[in-house]
């Protein structure tokens, strides 16, 4: 491999999904003509397209019929009628929803945000369902008070994706396509750019920038049974995690209460949202017993639980009697064809159902990241618990953690974050540079020693494949870091994780050739895996309570007194583990003080 | 050479492998792979990758027909590999031949490269060019005028219909399929404000009227979109511009203005 051009611009991005996507876009518009993203998939092809229900903004335009109660049928508001819905509800929700581990004041610009940032994707051309009056239609999520997903059918992550990389087009934004980030130059504390392998030639190249924005997306690729695309192995997180920056909350992982049996595809929450039931072996609508208000309508973490626990007591489906039904057929056709249209057709290909007729069999599936790369409420990365910046890099999306979500994300939150935070490093960055921001320095070729850890790689002989290796990682983080942890599971899983590490080092690439070599992305995506795993699972293993989605059997409550508060991991010397500290939740003790949470 | 035939325990995969730094041509190599209930094609590529040819290479990404990577030509017709079971795709011989989407060039195997695609993409400015001014809350549009570019929205810009079309073989010039159904979805919807330029734009030679209305985009396309109607309906519309214009700017006069409700409305007031 040559010594390739270094590329430079004002701003570099990585990852081309709606965080990075928004943050590419503000930085154009606000005069900073020279951005560079970059996406180890084609932007149209990053996960946030996969996304199916609905973004969440209390445009209060639907409200359930009056006398029908919370579950009734939906109505639009009259124009002269009192709101629905606010913020402040929105953000009660999310606070509820997130076990009390989000960050207060986060999550209020969030859910304040979330209207301007709804109302500007519908002014870029996105392509929203609609009331008959014309307003953008909602509908009722998991975990919300009121009907404020706000929706395109059931693809609405897809609209939004390709409004927004539209937009960044007609705003002058280059894009990289099939350029893959290798690691990260920072020096002194100040971040300068990064190192990234154009896929096609297999060639590396130091990309300087005044600003780094990671946009990377979450980490679902360390399980089995995951919603995420192959393409979701946490890189940046990885990336981060491996240039010195901490890690936040890793151990919060989601588990989506409905993946189709035995593929893990998500089947949109909005199927529930629109009155779909789950159902056990026995025929019982089960979540009457877990939360008999909310039914199955509760968050995620409640309900994927629930489900699991009638796995476990044997009243599961399928004939490894892991599944569970999700029945629609009481939405009738019509409702179906026009607000499922794509769960539908997932179902017929995927489990050979038709939802209209039949039960559709699913299991919970590892879907989202709570965790991630600590920031502030601008997207401006921090080494510690005091807030420390790490000058000039930012992160906003899956791969960050702000917290909004805390212990557990609420569906239709994601989508939210990703743009609303994506949108404020945008015009952090902006200001940033338009201040007047240096193009810092770098020593000697930062490219050099990843050139030569990938020569390694190609040219190491090893007797195994690096693919056994993450099968291995995937079935410990599964078995022994799920849904349900204890103290010895976990142990396990540590212990197999650092044998897997260990293991890696000989593992081999078959593709030699330098011209698009996705053999060898896989390996360096599972290396990636197997750093971050280890931090979900030290993460997990100390904190001795049972919190949102993380759900400790040896530890059966809820500790505020210990636990009320943030996980911050920093990579330890060779041959040790992660170093654990934590940091104090953001938390207004007058208006939301923590409450016992039940649905 | 007559292929070998597979078995009732395993398939024969057949893959177009082709390396421009270190192959005169391309060549098909057989694989012999498990027939497991319930594997798709994907699944087959990977279980080949993984276990018999690392250097085997191809695009894929979310694995359920919504990111458009994976779009291949399998036994002579495009389609995602990640949503095609591969029982479904076997012959009376087992066997399923998998080739990389025609007419574009090669990079590796099975992936193409899709400049000329992605850049007819842009020539049509894709994205939408809304009002000087904005309302306070959303544009106001009807249902029915979210259902007309309904077909459009949810294309996936996987390359199956341009890759299939004759006139993009022939003819490089052409803008495409895909990036005339998505000038489609701009022309229709009420809140853009160049409608006519767009017009102009595709109501040319290399636009809508290059098209030979074979159908093969409606045949290749994985999402069952029909493309050839959206060009259909752009050829009418560029015939009488002006009008179309005009009728623009009257609707956008009103656009920030609720509809009118007819007193008749569904159960929950929307389609």
């Amino acid at each position: 491999m040559s010594n390739p051009e270094t590329i430079v611009h004002d701003v570099i991005v990585v990852g081309a999904g709606l965080a990075g996507t928004w943050a590419a876009l503000v930085c154009g518009r606000q005069g900073v003509a020279d951005v560079g993203v970059i996406s180890k998939v084609h932007p149209l092809r990053s996960h946030s397209g996969s996304a199916q229900g609905g973004i969440a903004a209390a445009l209060g335009n639907v409200r359930p019929v009056e006398g029908t109660g919370p579950r009734g049928p939906l109505e639009p508001v009259p124009p002269d009628a009192e709101a629905a819905d606010n913020w402040e509800l929105h953000m009660f929700d999310t606070i509820k929803g997130s076990d009390w581990l989000g960050d207060q004041d986060a999550i209020e610009i969030m859910v304040k945000d979330a209207i301007a940032v709804v109302y500007e994707y519908e002014h870029m051309g996105c392509v929203f369902s609609r009331l008959v009056d014309g307003r953008i239609a909602q509908r009722r999520f998991g975990g919300h008070s009121a009907p404020r997903a706000n929706y395109a059918a059931d693809w609405t992550g897809h609209v939004l994706l390709h409004t927004i990389h539209e937009q960044a087009l007609r705003h002058g934004v280059k894009f990289y396509s099939e350029w893959y980030a290798l690691g990260l130059i920072i020096e002194e504390g100040i971040c300068r750019g990064i190192v990234a392998m154009d896929v096609l030639t297999g060639e590396l190249h130091t990309m300087r920038a005044k600003a780094v924005i990671f946009g990377t997306g979450g980490y679902g690729r360390a399980y089995e049974i995951t919603s995420n695309a192959h393409a979701n192995t946490g890189d940046g997180v990885a990336i981060a995690y491996d240039a010195g920056v901490p890690l936040m909350d890793m151990e919060f992982v989601q588990f989506h209460p409905t993946g189709l049996y035995r593929h893990g595809i998500l089947m949109s929450e909005a199927c529930r949202g629109e009155g779909g039931y789950l159902v056990n072996s026995k025929g019982e609508r089960f979540m009457r017993q877990y939360a008999p208000d909310k039914m199955e309508l509760a968050p995620r973490d409640l309900v994927s639980r629930s489900e699991q626990t009638e796995i476990n007591q044997g009243r599961g489906i399928g004939p490894d009697g892991k599944g569970i039904y999700l029945d629609l057929r009481h939405l009738g056709r019509e409702k179906i064809l026009a607000r499922l249209p794509q769960v539908r057709e997932l179902a017929i290909d995927f489990v050979g159902v038709d939802p209209i007729d039949d039960l559709v069999p699913i299991q919970p599936t590892v879907h989202y990241s709570m965790g991630g790369i600590p920031t502030d409420k601008d997207g401006q990365v921090i080494s510690d618990a005091t807030g420390t910046p790490v000058v000039g890099l930012f992160a906003a999306g899956e791969c960050a953690c702000v917290s909004v979500h805390g212990a557990n994300r609420l569906g239709t939150n994601s989508l939210l974050e990703a743009s609303v935070f994506g949108r404020r490093a945008g015009e952090a960055v902006a200001r940033m540079v338009k201040d007047g921001a240096r193009l810092e320095p770098v020593s000697g070729d930062p490219a050099e020693s990843h050139r030569n850890g990938l020569r390694q790689m190609l040219d190491g002989d090893g007797e195994e494949s690096y693919e056994q290796i993450a099968v291995e990682l995937k079935s410990t983080m599964t078995e022994n870091c799920g849904i349900f942890r204890e103290s010895r599971s976990l142990k396990k899983a540590l212990q197999d994780v650092r044998l897997l590490q260990a293991r890696f080092r000989s593992a081999r690439v078959m593709d030699k050739s330098h011209r698009f070599n996705t053999d060898l992305l896989g390996a360096l995506e599972t290396k990636h895996l197997l750093t971050f795993s280890e931090v979900i699972v030290a993460g997990a293993l100390a904190r001795e309570e049972c919190r949102g989605a993380h759900w400790r059997t040896d530890f059966p409550n809820r500790d505020d007194q210990k636990w009320l508060r943030h996980t911050l991991a920093l990579k330890g010397a060779e041959g040790e583990g992660p170093q654990l500290s934590y940091k104090s939740v953001f938390i207004d003790w007058k208006r939301y003080p923590p409450q016992e949470r039940k649905y | 050479m007559e292929p070998p035939n597979g078995s009732n325990t395993e398939a024969i995969v057949r893959i177009q492998r082709f390396n421009p730094d270190t192959d005169a041509k391309a060549h098909v190599q057989e694989f012999h792979v498990p027939r497991v209930q319930g594997t798709t094609l994907l699944d087959a590529l990977h279980w080949i990758k993984h276990e018999r040819d690392g250097s085997l290479t191809f695009r894929r990404s979310c694995r359920h027909a919504i990111c458009g990577s994976c779009a291949m030509n399998v036994n002579g017709r495009n389609i995602l590999v990640c949503k095609t079971p591969l029982e479904d795709q076997l012959d009376r011989k087992g066997r399923v031949t998998i080739r990389p989407l025609p007419y574009l060039p090669i990079i590796k195997d099975l992936v193409v490269d899709r400049s000329t695609f992605w850049k007819e993409y842009v020539r049509v400015k894709p994205w939408l060019v809304p009002p000087q001014t904005t309302p306070a809350k959303e544009f106001r549009l009807s249902p029915e005028e979210v259902a007309a570019v309904h077909n459009a929205e949810t294309c996936i810009m996987c390359g199956a219909c341009y890759s299939a079309c004759q006139v993009v073989a022939l003819n490089k010039a052409y803008i495409g399929p895909h990036a005339l159904l998505k000038s489609f979805l701009r022309v229709l919807d009420p809140r853009d404000t160049i409608p006519g330029e767009r017009l102009a734009d595709v109501g040319t030679d290399e636009g809508v009227f290059r098209c030979h209305t074979i159908f093969n985009c409606i045949d290749a396309c994985p999402k069952s979109l029909n493309p050839t109607q959206a060009i259909e309906t752009l050829r009418k519309l560029a015939q009488k511009r002006a009008a179309f214009e005009a009728a623009r700017v009257e609707r956008q006069r009103t656009i920030a203005d609720p509809i009118p409700v007819p007193a008749q409305s569904g159960s929950e007031g929307e389609r």
